[in-house]
């Protein structure tokens, strides 16, 4: 199954996949560098697509699918555009339970797919790589990755 | 701010350095860290290499091949491409071989060098004379060895306590040492027969443990406490008055982290005092200092705020060094291993775009690879299809 086809068959996601890096508010888009943009898989905007139907919830923001030039299968990249601060961290926190359990729930085509799940910071941030909170964030199984996410074309095995 | 551009020269293809109150090199092994600080040295204190050299019957025949192979080593000639190879100090280009041709008359010695070497200072407990090196060791060792020889006979000639010493360093310096240095040890000059040595042992107590068998930390640290002494005499002046510059490599060297912060706070303390001081190191913790001391001024934080990131007593003289240190300006550069080039990362801003500021130069590279690492297993577990 491919990123496109896994995002058509997820429950309210039926028309949320685009293109390229497309279903990124304009805003996310310079947060988000591809090596070989040819490579992209599309993306999904699932904040905006459950917005009907779960309005309350601490929803992802989205999904990129990547065809790695080492990987035999297409990899998804979940991103979280968010302030890195520590007063957010419980929000995200809470956005990334949100994640796993939609996931189990309504996104098992997508939750087959290997997967980064990151919280890229939408402007400055203080968080240091060596910092506990980001060991802290790692240990539930989330990657911060400052500004700029970066996806190789190739990843490492 | 005075510069130094160094282009060409060793691994270095092109240095740009602005030196601040306190400047920090950063950079894989073999980088050229090391180079720039012993050229910083010779830009600093030409007539003064050139005198000690002579002084102790060094001839390089006006020849900079040979005066290289002197001054930085043996086979370091090699680090000079002629036609190539520039150095540019506070705006002006120096002819180099001009330099090594004509002996400038000697002068005082405005930059002290703590070299990374310093543990071969030691020999069996007691610091070993210049002539004690061979001709192909680099000078900054020898010369640092020689300094802390004549430091400890003319200033701590007759058996006693070295450390901790009413008149050296500030009590809480010495507090601090005390407690995650020398675990209560005291350091002493000991007699065996009638040779002196510098051993360990309990304040007033006659069990001394020799050089040997101290641990590889404190080997590593009390020729740099030693540099400390010298550059932090026991007078009502704080400071050697001919010396400008501090240069202190890898500050870090066998210390536990706790110890380090205690000497990141001593680098501080000669900040305080007027020396304009470059390190170079290895240690991301350094860069965590520098990069908490930077939010710390820029948001107008009290002196409580600093002293409590060093564990340090709130007392009035370290207030005031708080106060002191967060006022100076601070310059980071890291040595890029494939380009050969500099780059200022001196903002340390983790959410800037380039790696080498977002990473501190590689000192938090691994650091990142660990949480990404644990963050994907995490984030796989229990995935359907995973091999």
């Amino acid at each position: 199954m491919t990123f496109k086809e896994a995002v058509m068959q997820t429950p309210n996601l039926e028309t949320a996949w685009q293109p390229g890096l497309q279903a990124l508010r304009a805003e996310d888009k310079p947060h988000i560098k591809a090596e070989n943009t040819r490579r992209l898989c599309g993306s999904a905007d699932v904040d905006t697509a459950l917005l009907p139907k779960e309005p309350q919830a601490n929803r992802w923001d989205f999904a990129i699918g990547y065809q790695h030039k080492n990987r035999k299968d297409e990899f998804i990249y979940w991103v979280e555009t968010h302030t890195g601060s520590d007063d957010q961290i419980k929000v995200v926190l809470k956005k990334l339970a949100w994640l796993k359990t939609w996931m189990r729930r309504d996104g098992q085509h997508l939750a087959s797919f290997e997967r980064d799940i990151i919280w890229v910071s939408s402007g400055h941030t203080l968080f240091t790589k060596g910092s506990a909170q980001v060991k802290t964030l790692a240990q539930k199984g989330l990657i911060y990755s400052g500004a700029v996410l970066r996806i190789p074309s190739e990843r490492r095995p | 701010m005075t510069t130094l551009n160094i282009r060409n020269v060793g691994q270095i293809t092109n240095a740009s350095l602005t030196f601040g109150d306190l400047t920090v090199l950063v950079g894989p092994q073999a980088t050229g860290k090391s180079i720039a600080l012993q050229f910083l040295k010779l830009m600093v204190d030409a007539g003064q290499v050139q005198g000690e050299l002579s002084r102790y019957g060094l001839d390089w025949s006006g020849q900079l091949p040979d005066f290289l192979d002197v001054y930085l080593g043996e086979g370091m000639r090699a680090v000079w491409r002629p036609g190539q190879s520039s150095i540019e100090w506070a705006g002006k280009i120096v002819d180099l071989p001009q330099m090594a041709a004509r002996k400038r008359k000697a002068k005082g010695e405005s930059l002290f060098f703590i070299p990374a070497q310093r543990v071969l200072a030691l020999r069996d407990g007691w610091p070993r004379p210049f002539t004690d090196y061979t001709p192909g060791d680099p000078f900054a060792v020898r010369e640092y060895s020689e300094k802390l020889r004549v430091l400890v006979e003319q200033e701590f000639g007759a058996a006693g306590d070295l450390f901790p010493q009413a008149r050296r360093l500030k009590r809480e310096f010495r507090d601090l040492l005390q407690k995650n240095v020398f675990s209560n040890f005291h350091l002493k000059v000991d007699k065996v027969r009638s040779q002196k040595r510098l051993v360990l042992g309990p304040g007033g107590g006659t069990e001394n443990l020799p050089y040997m068998v101290w641990s590889a930390g404190q080997r590593e640290f009390v020729p740099l406490l030693l540099g400390f002494y010298w550059l932090m005499p026991p007078t009502k002046v704080s400071t050697r008055a001919e010396i400008e510059w501090v240069v202190l490599e890898e500050l870090e060297m066998g210390l536990h982290p706790r110890a380090i912060s205690v000497v990141v706070l001593l680098v501080l303390e000669l900040v305080a005092r007027g020396y304009r001081v470059c390190l170079s190191t290895h240690s991301p913790q350094v860069l965590d200092a520098l990069w908490a001391l930077k939010h710390l001024r820029e948001n107008r934080a009290r002196p409580e705020d600093f002293l409590n990131l060093f564990e340090a007593p709130n007392t009035q003289p370290m207030q005031r060094l708080a106060t002191s240190a967060m006022e100076k300006t601070i310059k980071v550069y890291y040595f890029n291993r494939e380009t050969g080039a500099t780059t200022d990362i001196s903002a340390l801003d983790p959410s800037a775009e380039g790696q080498a500021e977002a990473g501190w130069g590689g000192l938090s590279e691994f650091s990142g690879r660990a949480n990404e690492a644990v963050a994907r297993a995490v984030a796989n577990s229990g995935r359907e299809g995973r091999s």
